[in-house]
């Protein structure tokens, strides 16, 4: 019998590379087959900025803006993203400082966001105005405003002044109104107050109707000492009162209307920028009464209307209201949604292109048409008195949508934009601060 | 892939916790295996077999166990508390929160109502944005502008009778433990073991296997006896690798404090 092979050191060598190899072989696909497929992959983002403010006069406004635009991105991440990417918001405070938004529009962008939706004051908007031109990247503004300037790089969702300021004139004047004659106009010291005041001086004078400017006072932001300003109501006779005060300046506005004790069916004061938000922070016994007047308001009875609030309280808090700026932030996040969709890109040029097909949303307040001219939207015209539950009974409102003029003949005679064509036509320069 | 960058190597966090166990336990038996094959036939010219050659190597592997269980588990032990810590400080915010909220709830309103909603939208957005970002190590920014909103919208209530003073001053000294525990809370996402200890950690475990690859013995027995060695190195260093980062892997911080808060705050 032969002896039995000796195993050699080579012999194990050989039966340990193997047997690596064998082990290496049998857990890999257990081990790294983790790696790619068991491991959920971190989905594709693209960044977008959102510019409000969040603290100062401002916040008690912008936080439910930014609020309601968070909701909306969140949905549409929770559906699948756009693109299939998922949407990353950049949200940083700009505070009610107008010298910061540029900062933060710059912080938003250099992150790499492919459009903003944001600004409150027409100051602030103009501030970033030039920062987004020059990055080509698309700002969407859903605050109502003067009009008096186009961008091609700006969508503007909210109202202007022939979709708000000139509807609530002719309301007051009419019978529905109260038939007023005097006109005391009071704003906050901003851009948008005193050219929104000059278009309705403007408007007034060419419908040569009874009601008349008779004051007119400005007070800065933030500022909230209106007892100076109520006697000069009091003692010119006016009958109604415009405001255009924005922010937590309404807080005095309304406590000093209510300590010299104005009456509101005597002297009304239709406000511009006063929605269900600012209302939670007014006391009733001071606003009931008196109307803003605005594109939305939270007691639209629309099956559409329910459904939204609903699911914006669900996820916020019950307590939560929904307001005029909040429906048109919520729409131009679906209209920017449609268009880079239809674009097939999230290329500013892309979606320019789209929106001069024209694009629809079917928003809570009603249809909202992007008006491929202007890049403006269409809106309702409604007037609301202010309930003591610290909402609104819709009196009045426009049968159909009202298509944004930004350069309303009356006050900018010669001026027009139609971004499918030529841009904007040049008129004689307006002083706004002038005589009218 | 800088890989003295310990952020190059976050992306093992993302591995299911069992995976990454086996993929820790294969990294170091693989190491002592290959080693075996490469590495032994080149250390075994400096060792001299004679009798007690295995004795000598079996005395120097002991003493240096000792120093290196010492080291690993001194290390697990510092790992945990960082967890433990940061974990007492998440519970500690949501707990000075929940006071906060009980607090404002009974000012007048409208500033009881606007107070509790802005501390409701603290709670959410620490829930469903600041939680993922500090799982991916990034010190999240954003809750500083809610707390900053807060803090204004509290500042603006004037109290007017005495209980009101007392209430207001209650607050303010609650919302300074808030803010206290916030900051802690995010000083930890980033804390994580020093760079050198991982170097100590892991040149230890090489000179612990190099250690076994100059015993004299079949090849087969080497195989096993320093693979069930090295294994349990691989898994000693997974538990490390985990606790390492309080935010990330399995040992990790869950935001189940703000989310009961959140629900309680919702009933409200």
């Amino acid at each position: 019998m032969p002896p039995a092979a000796k195993t050699t050191r080579r012999d194990a060598l050989r039966c340990g590379a193997a047997a690596t190899l064998a082990a290496a072989r049998a857990l890999a696909p257990a081990l790294f087959a983790g790696c790619s497929l068991g491991i959920p992959p971190r989905a594709k983002t693209v960044t977008v900025g959102l510019l409000h403010s969040q603290t100062g006069p401002l916040a008690i406004s912008a936080t439910s803006l930014r609020d309601i635009q968070l909701h909306a991105f969140e949905q549409i991440n929770a559906a699948g993203g756009m693109l299939g990417r998922q949407i990353e918001v950049r949200a940083p405070d700009t505070r009610s400082q107008t010298n910061l938004f540029p900062k933060r529009a710059l912080q938003v962008l250099d992150a790499g966001a492919v459009a903003a939706f944001g600004c409150w004051t027409s100051a602030s908007r103009k501030a970033v105005l030039p920062i987004f031109e020059e990055a080509k990247k698309l700002l969407f503004y859903a605050v109502q405003y003067e009009g008096n300037e186009s961008s091609p790089y700006v969508v503007y969702g909210g109202t202007v002044p022939n979709q708000q300021i000139m509807p609530t004139l002719d309301w007051l004047a009419s019978a529905a109104g109260g038939l007023r004659k005097k006109l005391f106009l009071v704003g906050s010291d901003l851009v948008f107050p005193r050219t929104a005041n000059f278009v309705a001086k403007k408007h007034l004078k060419a419908q040569a109707k009874e009601l008349h400017v008779v004051g007119e006072e400005y007070l800065p932001l933030g500022d909230r000492n209106f007892s100076g300003v109520v006697r000069k109501i009091l003692d010119a006779g006016a009958d109604c009162v415009l405001s255009t005060v924005n922010g937590d300046s309404n807080l005095g506005l309304f406590a000093a209307l209510a300590e010299a004790q104005v009456d509101p069916r005597k002297i009304p004061v239709v406000s511009t920028s006063i929605g269900e938000d600012e209302l939670r922070s007014l006391l009733p016994s001071q606003v009931t009464g008196h109307y803003a007047s605005g594109c939305y308001f939270q007691s639209l009875d629309t099956p559409a209307n329910r459904t939204w609030i609903d699911g914006f309280r669900k996820e916020f808090g019950y307590d939560r209201v929904t307001d005029d700026p909040m429906e048109p932030g919520w729409c131009l996040v679906h209209l920017w949604k449609q268009a880079v969709e239809k674009a097939g890109s999230f290329d500013t040029a892309a979606v320019r292109q789209v929106f001069r097909e024209g694009l629809e949303f079917a928003g809570p307040g009603g249809p909202v048409r992007l008006d491929p001219k202007t890049q403006h939207t269409s809106k309702f015209f409604r007037m609301g008195r202010i309930r003591s539950d610290r909402q609104f009974d819709i009196v009045q409102a426009s049968p159909e949508p009202i298509v944004a003029d930004p350069y309303p003949e009356v006050a900018f005679p010669g001026w027009s934009v139609d971004w499918t064509k030529d841009g904007v036509t040049r008129g004689a320069e307006v002083d706004i601060d002038g005589e009218v | 892939m800088n890989l003295f960058d310990p952020e190059s190597w976050f992306w093992l966090y993302d591995i299911p916790p069992f995976r990454l166990s086996l993929l820790f336990v294969a990294v170091f038996v693989g190491f002592y295996w290959i080693g075996s094959i490469i590495v032994r036939p080149i250390l075994r010219q400096f060792v001299k077999y004679t009798a007690g050659s295995n004795d000598i190597v079996g005395y120097v592997l002991s003493c240096f166990c000792v120093f290196y269980g010492l080291l690993l588990g001194l290390i697990a032990v510092t790992a945990y508390q960082n967890v433990a810590e940061a974990g007492a400080n998440v519970t500690r915010e949501a707990a000075a929160l929940s006071a906060l909220y009980e607090d404002v709830s009974r000012y007048p309103e409208p500033h009881a109502q606007n107070l509790r909603w802005l501390l409701r939208d603290y709670t959410r957005y620490v829930i469903k944005y600041a939680w993922p970002l500090q799982q991916r190590g990034i010190v999240p920014q954003e809750g500083a502008i809610r707390a900053a909103a807060f803090y204004d919208r509290l500042l603006e209530f004037k109290p007017s009778t005495p209980a009101e003073e007392l209430l207001h001053g209650e607050a303010l000294h609650q919302f300074n433990g808030f803010l206290e525990a916030r900051q802690m809370r995010l000083y930890s996402v980033k804390s994580s073991l020093p760079a050198s200890m991982w170097y100590v950690m892991i040149l230890g475990a090489v000179l612990n296997i190099a250690i076994c690859w100059l015993f004299d013995m079949r090849f087969i027995t080497q195989l096993m006896l320093g693979g069930i060695l090295a294994a349990y190195l691989g898994i000693m260093m997974h538990l490390i690798f985990d606790m390492n980062q309080p935010f990330r892997g399995d040992v990790s911080i869950t935001p189940e404090p703000f989310e009961t808060l959140y629900a309680r705050m919702e009933d409200n």
